[in-house]
This record gives structure tokens, C-alpha cells and sequence, in this order.
């Protein structure tokens, strides 16, 4: 038989005004395995756990409900006490009588008496609670931080500063991201290569931080502090062990392709580096253009390398290693613009840039060498028309979420265009102007002086007559209809996810939202976590966000998994799924309900009868449960059952509720 | 009829003689002419004791569950709705595919209530086909027409009409040894501290095992109306399935278990935008 | 049915830690104020509540059920309570399909700040279940006797 001490607090007057504690103590003694009853003006205070630990040597107790506020409050006050005292901390329960009784219940008899079943329901469950031991499970003290731009270098470098090994990731063949494309950085105007590449050099060079380029992540397994990751290194065909990143081969390649990094502006070789300021500055060979790659004959790279670096026979490989936390830092791209704004010209008129294209027309390292020209002709515009909010706010075609970084871009282009071409006419087409940010109202401001022409309206039609764009569009403030004639349009173009966040979110067991972003753990408290323990997130993964916010969630995220991988050990809950094998049949429904993938089928020795057999039960990981008990439910024979909050503890309160 | 049986006959004594398969299941005569029951044949020269005839009734897939391990393949004689238990018992994980051998039989429908539900008289998936296939019966109208003239009742006679059919349960549990959708190794009805049951024969506890039941077998129900014609109190017990199976049609569109071994079970999944009265 | 002037229902509703229950926490902050006859049993989570539960509920004499738990999209395990959706979808029209009233079961998505959603769902239902009366259905036999000994 159990021996159950019930202690009812009165939180001075917060309950006992309401409820009789009196009522509480005489009915609890009649209670069933109650040993010993008491209450005291506030249980929490260092006197009222001092009674209870004296009550349970006393009265040889094993297990206590606490008739006071919400468990909320203080149930890990009292697991601590319980600890002290050599009980186990979960044969604990707590009668909510205050938040979810006095509080709420004026009639003095009735909300006794509704204290009185509270407490009966906690007595109950509490004859059906177990000792639960937490699990320590070792951590491996190695960060996964995938994505090599602003906040993936920011990220791995703050890790690896904290004294932690760091493997970072990038699928390109040179980390450094979107920044790395950008010309200056608003509102300070300063030069973005100038930030970005000092950091780009830093991970290169650090000796805690391992880059992987070329390389995407395949294969994901394990849980918090143990994570297993196959790495898919591409085929580059150079051997970067012994290049020198000379440039020579890039010389003669007799291939021309668009090139990404300048989006299509200009071109580059088959054998190339991604931008020249690349880290690590080594070329790769692109085997979709490369003419001996795809068949054809060529070599010249091959024979033009003083090293003898290149290598057509490369091939793919995976490379597995283990983590202790991996950060989510796989950035943003552009949404199509053309596919969506077919009024737009859908793609067809060369003069319209998107907010990234434009970025490298004004970059001095770009394809014009900074010289604001129009793609078509080269000439220098004369109008040039700004639209913000294009595939943003607008739930019919595009995204209905505000891409939060274009009203401070567009105003940094006018700024740039009004700069290095005085006199020109600049037209900025916006449905709301917002500048939340540290000297971004001022930066606006100074933009509409500078003599740059806000139009409140959306463009509906852009359109080519003779040779120049018409804008066509609303503008709500006046009321009208305007067109403007532009020599070139910038549309200033909504971020979403990159391609291929959701095979990785799913291979890592996390959330997206409804406009697949990564989710976060919670909206306010847990912005730089994901809900998968051990997996965190920076920058615009989670939803766009402009560079110095990106930066702060990186390093916040960093701070998270310095935080977990200070230490050697971590403790799990124990209050988490357990399966009796005996009569688990291995139907797997509880495997696909899982949202951690916690639980999976697992191949045991059993016997059917005199033979020996192998046979699928379901197997819950430790480290990788968080305890929603979405499983128990889904499991027909109760095979699967959650700690603490058992199936025979939950009935327990609903008979005594009934009694 | 002759013929068919006769290529059964043969087929089984091929498969048992060539050690293709360690037994065969199919129905056998009994003392009765308009009875067949369920026979297990190891021996070749046995396999002249199959009959094919419109008193073979019993499904036999839910036998598998009986010889989970087995040494050599099992045969089993598979019709539409056979085929539709594997399935189910392949997709819980049950049965391994390569431990049958389904011969599959066509069938011409039954002298039996629940194959006046049948949709699907081919087997789906089989091993041999002996015979050409079937036109399935015409689309049962009214698939769900009972669970509509229940439905249409008020809470107060749905409580009387249900509560009078479980007075009767004598809580055999017949329907449950006979699903091919109730194949936990230990059914929750069966233990006795869970505190989900009671073993009292009373309405209370019959009709709980009545809703759970249900709820248990409900959206992986694959509609072979055994439970019911197995039933010795003759309960209208497929009621409680089908009307779980009405809903999800309602909810979800066209669904129907037993078509294929891998789509999820309705209850084992969610769409983010399932409908949502929990406002 | 005759319904006693004095009936007092018992209402028990399964409520999830970080959705519902925190709610009805704020509630008591708020020092809203709601009928006694409501009892919260805490889950982590509503996907952790099983129909069997309820079942279990109505047999012992409970004469109203809640089940709450944090709106869609906001689960704090992500994806718990869409299944709860779909489950308890399916088990409400299967209790009333066997003559549950309605009103005597009800599931809601109550978030952590919505403490006035809580209390006037808290009052809605018991107000409803209190029309209804006791419920006599499901409930084992013993207890229908007691209940209609104490009635008369």
C-alpha cells in the first residue's frame, strides 16, 4: 500500500478565502493509501517545504499531492524538494485549487467541494505514479551549421570562437550567400563585400571550422547531442588539396553559360569560381557544360593546369560524421517574378531586373563594373521605375507574408541611382513604406530629398513601346490613373525559402510554416530553435529578415549550441513514451504518427511458440521523445503508454472525478 | 463449378508437390451440403478435399495471422475480398508477401448476406490466376444505407436501437477473432487492468466494447462483412464501422481500405486543412 | 427525463499543458469566473487523449466531456492535435451516431491567452449539459439505479 501525504496550501488568502482547507485535510484522510494530511499558509516558502520533508521522514511517506496553485507554477520547486528528500521527484502531483479553483469560483461550499475532487483526482493518479528516472545521453561536441552565407558564417564562426568544432556546409562551391552579391548594405551604405568577405576568409581559415562546399546534406539520424549526418560531397574535377586557385585553367575554357552569381548578366566558363573574392578560391568544373564531360572533346583545362589538379573522372561521394547540434542556416531565394506577373512582361523585356540583378549591375566587381546601364542597349536610363511589394502582400499571385527587407533596398537603389547618375527620375511605386530599423526612417527620408518620387499604388501593367517600358498603375493617393515611361524597372521581389527546404526540414524531423519557412520553437521565446531538440535556426530560413537581424539570430543560434555543447552530458525527461514489446504486434501506426520520429520499428528476438522468430516492435528513442503521447493514443492495444501520464493514471482521475 | 474446383484442386497439389508451398488453406466439404468450412492441406495427394461451390463463404486470409513464422510459403485460395484482408494485414505489418502464395480464384458471389456487399470480387493482388476475371456486381447502391436510417434516427432511439443490440452481445468476440482488421497480438478487450473495459455483460460494457471496437477497426475496415455473418446473436455490427467509414467519405472524399498494401490509414495521417468544426 | 432543480453535472476536460491548460490558468489570473463543476485533467498534449477515455468518462458518470487543446498550427509538438482533429472528428459523430446528445461532448481549440474562450466555453457546456440533465447513457447500471434512488 502507497503512503500518500496531501499538503493544501493556502497561498495566504488566495485560497483559503475561498476554499476550506479544513474540508480538504478531513476528506483527504478518508481517502484510500493517504497517510498523513496537513496544510500550511504558503507550501513553497522554505518553512512549508521543511514540513513537508519532516512529514515524509516521519510518516514514512512515498508519495505527495500538493493541493495548491497551477503545476505551472511550481511543480519544479517541489521535484527539487522532492530530490533532496530521496523520494523520487515524480511521485508528485499537484491539485490545482488555486488558477483552476478559488480564483474562479465565488460559492465558498461549492468550490470546497470542487477543491475536494481536485485533490481526490491528484490522490488517485498519484497511487499509479512510478519512480522516473531521467537518462543522460552524451554529446558530441561538433556543430553542423548548413548554409554558408552571412548567417551560416556567423553562426559557425561564433561556435567556433567558443572553443567548438565546426563543420559548415554549403551547397555552392564558395560560401559567402546572397550578401556576398550585394553592393551596399543599408542604411550605413557601407560596402557589403567589404563586411562580408573579411568573415568569408575567417571560416576559411579558422582552425576549429571544417568548410565543405559542393556538399548537401543526404541523410539525417540520431537526436540531440548525437546527431549521425551523411554529407554528399559533389564531384568538383578539381583536386582542391593541391590547387592554388591561380586562375589559369578559367582562362582558355572555350565554354560560355550564364553565370548564377550575376544572374544571368554575364557569363562564365565551364571550369570557374563562383564570384573571384570565392572562399575557398579554387574552381570546380560545372559537368552539365563542360564539353568533355558531356561527351565531347576538349582536356584543356587539364593540360593548361601547371598542378595537374583536374580530374575528370571524380565522382560523387558521402561522407558521414556526428554532431552534437546542427543550425538550419540555408537562407532565401527570389521568388520567379515572370512566372507569376505575366502583366509584368512575364520575363520577356530585357530592362527589367529584379532587386538582386540590379545589385550586381551597381556592384563595381559586377558585369558592367558598377556603370548603371540597361541590359538591352547599354545606355544610361533616364527613368528608372521602382516596385516594391512584387510577389509580396498579394495572397493572389504571390506570397501574402511582407518580405520585410524591400522598402529599405528599394530606397537604398534610388539613393544609388540618384548618386551615380544625377538628374535621373526615379519612380517608387509602394503600397506602405515600413522602416522599422535602427536609422532606416531617416535613410527613407533622406531618399525622398535626394528627389526620389514615392507613387502610393501597385503597377498593373508594364508593357514596351518604343523602346522604353510604360508603367501603368494606380496612384490611391490622388485617386488616378498614372504611366510613367522608364528606361529600365527594378522590381523589388519577395523572398522565399530556398529550394530544397523541405526534403532537409523532413529529413531533420523539423516544421515549416504554411509558407515553408522553418518553424520555429515558439514565436517569441524560442525564435533561434527549431522544435527538434538539438537543431537550431538563423537567419532568413525562418522568414525574411534583413542582414543585421540575420546576424543577431545567428549568433543567438551559436549561443544556443555553445550552451549545449559546454556540456558532455545532458539529462532527458523521463517522462516520455515506453513500449511493453510483449504486446506491441509492430502495426507501425504510431511510427508515422510520430513528429519527431522518435519511434521506429525495430527487429527483436522473440519465440512463436518452440521457434525462434524475429519479429518488428516499435522502439521509442530517448533522446529524440519530447512526451506528447500522440502515439499512446493511436495505439489500439496500449502497447505504447507515456510515462506520467499513463493510461491507468488518466482513468484513475476520471473514476475518482465519477466517484 | 466442376472445372474451377478441379483447377484448384490441381494447382494445390502442383504447389504442395513441388514444395512451392508447405500447405494450402481452401474450403472443404462438410456433412452438410450447403456448408463449407475453412481446411489446411499439407499432403498433395489431400488436395482432391478443396471444393469450390457457392457455399465457400469463410474468408480465409485472417487464418495467416494463426502461422505468422511459417517454414515454407503458405497457399491460400484469394478472392477480391481475401485479397483485400493481405492487404490489410500486409499494411499492418502482419504478414511478410513473400510468405504466400495467393492463388487467386475470381469469384462469383456467394450464398451469403455480406457478399451482397461486395464490391471487388477479383483478387487484387495473387501469385496465379486461375481463371479469368469476374464482372464485378453492380455498384452496391445504398453502400452506407443503413447507417443513413440510423442516422436519421433521434439521439434518444439511436441510444435505444444500439442499447438493444449490445443487450444481446454475448461478448463472444467472434467478430473480432474473425477481422482481418483486428489483428493486435493482445486485444485491449482482453486485458484485464487497462481499465478500458469492463468484463461486465452489461449494456454499458457491451456497447463500450461495441463504440471501441469500432473505433479501432474503423478507418482500416476493408468491408468483408464477416463480423456479421459471423455473429451468433446475428448483431448489426458492421453498422458501427461503415458509419465511421461514411464519414471519412464525407470528409475526405472516396475511401476504401484494402486497395493497396502502402496508403496510410485516415486515422494514421491529417491534411492541414482537415475540416475543422472544433473552432 | 425529470431534472432536479439541484442537478449538478460533473464536466471533466482534457486539457493540453501548453495550449488550454495555460489558458484556463489565466483564467484564475483574470479571476474570470466560471461554473465549479468543470474539472481539468492536465495532458501534455490532446493528441495524448485517448476516445477510449471518454468513453470511460460517460461509464463512471461523468455527464459532459471537453476536450482541449491548442488551435492548428500552434501545437507546441507541431503536429499533435491535427490528429487529435481527425480522431475526435470521427469519435464525435460516432458517440452521437450510438445516442450521445450532442452537447454532452465537445472538443475546442483554446489557446494559451484565450482565458475568456475557456471560461465561456467552460460555461456554455455546463449550461447545456445542465438542460440535458444526468446522463444516464453509458453509465453502468449500478450508478443509473443510485442516481434515480437519489432522484425520487
Amino acid at each position: 500500500m502507497s503512503r500518500i501525504g496531501v499538503f493544501v496550501c493556502h497561498c495566504g488568502t488566495n485560497i483559503a478565502s475561498v476554499v476550506d482547507p479544513d474540508k480538504l485535510i478531513a476528506a483527504a484522510r478518508e481517502l484510500p493509501g493517504v497517510a498523513y494530511a496537513a496544510d500550511y499558509k504558503y507550501m513553497c516558502s522554505e518553512p512549508g517545504q521543511q514540513m513537508i520533508k519532516d512529514s515524509i521522514s516521519e510518516h514514512g511517506l512515498d508519495r505527495i499531492v500538493i493541493a495548491s496553485c497551477s503545476p505551472r507554477m511550481h511543480e519544479t520547486t517541489f521535484r527539487k524538494m522532492l530530490k533532496n528528500t530521496g523520494i523520487n521527484p515524480y511521485m508528485l502531483e499537484i491539485a490545482n485549487i488555486r488558477e483552476q479553483c478559488s480564483w474562479v469560483h465565488v460559492d465558498k461550499d461549492r468550490a470546497s467541494e470542487k477543491a475536494v475532487n481536485l485533490m481526490r483526482m491528484a490522490v488517485s493518479k498519484i497511487s499509479k505514479n512510478e519512480p522516473l528516472y531521467a537518462q543522460t545521453i552524451p554529446i558530441t561536441k561538433k556543430a553542423l551549421v548548413i548554409g554558408g552565407g552571412i548567417a551560416g558564417i556567423q553562426a559557425a564562426l561564433d561556435i567556433a570562437d567558443a572553443g567548438h568544432e565546426v563543420v559548415l556546409l554549403e551547397r555552392e562551391s564558395s560560401v559567402g550567400g546572397k550578401m556576398a552579391m550585394l553592393d551596399k548594405t543599408f542604411p550605413t551604405l557601407d560596402c557589403s563585400a567589404c563586411i562580408s568577405t573579411p568573415k568569408m576568409v575567417d571560416v576559411g581559415a579558422h582552425p576549429n571550422i571544417t568548410l565543405m562546399t559542393s556538399c548537401e546534406v543526404e541523410s539525417v539520424s540520431g537526436y540531440i547531442g548525437n546527431f549521425e549526418v551523411g554529407i554528399k560531397q559533389k564531384a568538383r574535377y578539381v583536386n582542391h588539396d593541391i590547387c592554388t586557385g591561380c586562375g589559369l585553367c578559367e582562362t582558355k575554357c572555350p565554354v560560355k553559360v550564364e553565370s548564377e552569381f550575376n544572374l544571368g548578366l554575364s557569363t562564365r566558363p565551364a571550369i570557374y569560381k563562383l564570384f573571384p573574392q570565392a572562399v575557398p578560391s579554387k574552381p570546380i568544373i560545372d559537368k552539365e557544360n563542360c564539353r568533355l564531360l558531356k561527351g565531347g572533346k576538349c582536356g584543356i583545362c587539364a593540360k593548361l593546369c601547371p598542378l595537374g589538379c583536374v580530374n575528370y573522372e571524380d565522382e560523387d561521394r558521402t561522407i558521414t560524421d556526428n554532431f552534437g547540434a546542427i543550425v538550419i542556416a540555408t537562407g532565401y531565394q527570389l521568388v520567379d517574378w515572370p512566372s507569376m506577373y505575366g502583366e509584368y512582361g512575364g520575363g520577356r523585356y530585357k530592362d527589367i531586373l529584379s532587386g538582386l540583378q540590379f545589385e550586381r549591375t551597381v556592384n563595381a566587381a559586377g558585369p558592367t563594373e558598377g556603370h548603371i546601364v540597361r541590359p538591352s542597349d547599354g545606355k544610361e536610363p533616364e527613368t528608372v521605375v521602382i516596385v516594391k511589394c512584387v510577389g509580396s502582400r498579394d495572397p493572389n499571385k504571390g506570397k501574402s507574408y511582407c518580405s520585410r527587407a524591400c522598402c529599405m533596398y528599394a530606397a537604398k537603389h534610388a539613393h544609388q541611382i540618384l548618386e551615380k547618375l544625377p538628374g535621373t527620375r526615379v519612380f517608387i511605386f509602394y503600397i506602405d513604406v515600413r522602416t522599422p530599423g535602427k536609422g532606416y526612417e531617416e535613410f527613407y527620408d533622406q531618399t525622398r530629398m535626394d528627389g526620389a518620387v514615392y507613387v502610393r499604388g501597385r503597377v498593373s501593367k508594364i508593357y514596351e513601346e518604343e523602346g522604353q517600358l510604360v508603367c501603368r498603375g494606380e496612384d490611391s493617393l490622388l485617386g488616378e490613373q498614372v504611366s510613367v515611361k522608364a528606361d529600365m524597372v527594378i522590381l523589388e521581389t519577395a523572398m522565399e525559402p530556398s529550394p530544397g527546404i523541405a526534403e532537409l526540414t523532413s529529413l531533420l524531423g523539423a516544421a515549416r510554416d504554411v509558407n515553408n519557412w522553418v518553424q520555429e520553437a515558439h514565436p517569441k521565446l524560442r525564435p533561434a530553435e527549431t522544435q527538434v531538440g538539438g537543431v537550431f535556426l538563423a537567419g532568413t530560413c525562418q522568414g525574411p529578415k534583413d542582414i543585421p537581424d540575420t546576424v543577431a539570430q545567428a549568433s543567438a543560434a551559436a549561443a544556443k549550441v555553445i550552451g549545449l555543447l559546454n556540456k558532455s552530458e545532458m539529462e532527458t525527461s523521463p517522462m516520455i513514451s515506453a513500449v511493453e514489446r510483449d504486446k506491441c504486434s509492430g502495426c507501425g501506426v504510431c511510427v508515422g504518427i510520430c513528429p519527431y520520429k522518435a519511434v521506429t520499428l525495430l527487429e527483436i528476438d522473440d519465440r512463436h511458440g518452440a521457434k525462434r522468430i524475429k519479429r518488428e516492435v516499435a522502439n521509442v528513442n530517448s533522446g529524440l521523445c519530447q512526451g506528447c503521447g500522440a502515439c499512446t493514443s493511436a495505439c489500439r492495444t496500449g502497447a505504447l503508454d507515456l510515462l506520467g501520464f499513463r493510461n491507468k493514471q488518466i482513468l484513475e482521475e476520471v473514476d475518482a472525478l465519477c466517484l | 463449378m466442376s472445372e474451377k474446383q478441379e483447377k484448384m484442386r490441381q494447382c494445390a497439389e502442383k504447389l504442395l508437390r513441388d514444395g512451392e508451398a508447405g500447405y494450402v488453406i481452401g474450403w472443404g466439404e462438410t456433412r452438410f451440403d450447403d456448408r463449407t468450412t475453412p481446411i489446411f492441406v499439407e499432403d498433395p495427394a489431400g488436395a482432391g478435399a478443396f471444393v469450390w461451390n457457392e457455399y465457400a463463404i469463410n474468408s480465409l486470409a485472417k487464418y495467416l495471422l494463426d502461422d505468422k513464422y511459417p517454414d515454407k510459403k503458405i497457399g491460400l485460395f484469394t478472392r477480391g475480398c481475401e485479397s483485400r484482408a493481405i492487404n490489410r494485414l500486409l499494411k499492418d505489418n502482419q504478414i511478410k508477401r513473400e510468405n504466400v502464395y495467393l492463388i487467386g480464384v475470381p469469384c462469383d458471389g456467394k450464398k451469403s448476406d455480406r457478399c451482397t456487399l461486395c464490391r471487388e470480387r477479383n483478387p487484387i493482388l495473387y501469385d496465379v490466376l486461375l481463371w479469368t476475371p469476374e464482372d464485378d456486381p453492380p455498384p452496391a447502391a445504398g453502400r452506407f444505407d443503413r447507417v443513413k436510417d440510423i442516422e436519421a434516427m433521434s439521439p434518444d432511439e439511436r441510444y435505444v436501437y444500439w442499447g438493444e443490440t449490445y443487450d444481446s452481445c454475448i461478448r463472444c468476440y467472434a467478430c473480432r477473432n474473425v477481422c482481418p482488421a483486428c489483428n493486435c497480438r493482445e486485444c485491449y478487450a482482453d486485458m484485464s487492468k487497462t481499465g478500458f473495459q469492463g468484463k461486465q455483460h452489461s449494456r454499458s460494457d457491451n456497447q463500450i466494447f461495441g463504440v471501441t471496437r469500432a473505433f479501432h477497426v474503423g478507418d482500416r475496415c476493408i468491408e468483408c462483412g464477416e463480423c456479421e455473418r459471423v455473429c451468433p446473436m446475428n448483431l448489426p455490427i458492421m453498422g458501427q464501422t461503415q458509419k465511421i467509414l461514411k464519414d471519412i467519405n464525407e470528409l475526405t472524399g472516396e475511401y476504401e481500405c484494402g486497395m493497396d498494401a502502402t496508403s496510410e490509414n485516415y486515422l494514421g495521417r491529417f491534411d492541414l486543412d482537415d475540416k475543422d468544426e472544433f473552432m | 427525463m425529470p431534472v432536479e432543480k439541484s442537478f449538478e453535472p460533473a464536466i471533466v476536460a482534457f486539457c493540453c499543458n501548453w495550449c488550454t491548460y495555460t489558458g484556463a490558468d489565466l483564467a484564475g489570473l483574470n479571476r474570470m469566473k466560471y461554473p465549479e463543476n468543470v474539472h481539468v485533467i492536465r495532458v501534455p498534449c490532446s493528441g495524448r487523449v485517448n476516445p477510449q477515455f471518454i468513453l470511460r468518462a460517460f461509464q463512471k458518470g461523468c455527464d459532459g466531456v471537453m476536450v482541449c487543446g491548442c488551435h492548428p498550427g500552434d501545437c507546441h509538438y507541431s503536429t499533435g492535435n491535427y490528429f487529435t482533429r481527425r480522431r475526435f472528428m470521427i469519435m464525435k459523430r460516432l458517440l452521437e451516431y450510438n445516442g450521445i446528445d450532442p452537447e454532452r461532448f465537445h472538443a475546442r481549440w483554446i489557446s494559451g491567452s484565450e482565458a475568456a474562450k475557456f471560461r465561456d466555453t467552460a460555461a456554455e457546456v455546463s449550461e447545456h449539459v445542465k438542460k440535458l440533465g444526468p446522463n444516464v447513457k453509458y453509465r453502468e447500471e449500478f450508478r443509473i439505479t443510485e442516481s434515480a434512488e437519489a432522484g425520487t
